[in-house]
């Protein structure tokens, strides 16, 4: 997941307890998945919830004084965009960690506009 | 719960989360083969026996849970 430019789907981790993180994005004008419409594509929420997990691992591994780790999505599930997000919105996405299994993180994750669920979904990131 | 409680539960379970025939899901089946499970599917079995039964299967304890039989006795020796 290349959280760099122009890939940085992921403006902060709000905050982070336990398993259950929240992250936050500004849909910018300069966003990559922007499309014709003005609106984000799909893929770009697939991304934005996969490198919101990959931001909580970074912040766990930053908190137990471990080097950063790369994340890979290794498989994504169940994945629903109700709502392709616009410029100016601001999305809080909440990332739920669950079972670990040798380096794969089942994770599921809920992006919302505000009070609207925009998308959610259930992925394996894989860390190394 | 007792074993054959356990049993009766995992069964369909596994047999609908992994698309599998639960006839197929015999005691001295070996899980990795029946369930055709891989490095990411693995962590949806053990998801889901966590989920089901609140019983934590470490990954150092894999190793040792090769069959069926192998997965009922871990669940009923490790229960709450």
């Amino acid at each position: 997941m290349p959280q760099r430019n122009p890939i940085v789907m992921v403006d902060k981790i709000l905050d982070a307890e336990g398993d259950v993180a929240h992250t936050g994005l500004t849909v910018t004008d300069r966003n990559y998945f922007l499309e014709e419409d003005g609106r984000m594509a799909e893929p770009g929420l697939i991304e934005h919830i996969a490198q919101s997990a990959s931001a909580f691992k970074g912040h766990k591994a930053l908190l137990a004084g471990e080097p950063l780790p790369i994340g890979y999505i290794g498989e994504v599930k169940k994945f629903h965009c109700y709502v392709r997000p616009a410029v100016g919105d601001e999305l809080t996405t909440t990332v739920t960690l669950g079972a670990e299994v040798n380096g794969v993180t089942l994770m599921t994750g809920e992006t919302r506009c505000g009070e609207v669920l925009v998308a959610d979904t259930q992925m394996k990131i894989f860390v190394e | 719960m007792t074993k054959e409680e356990i049993i009766a539960k995992v069964n369909p379970l596994l047999a609908e989360e992994f698309e599998v025939e639960e006839s197929d899901i015999t005691p001295d089946a070996v899980i990795y083969d029946t369930l055709e499970l891989d490095s990411l599917s693995l962590v949806d079995l053990v998801a889901v026996i966590e989920h089901t039964f609140k019983v934590k299967i470490p990954a150092a304890d894999l190793p040792t849970v090769k069959t069926f039989a192998d997965l009922y006795n871990y669940i009923e020796s490790h229960q709450a």
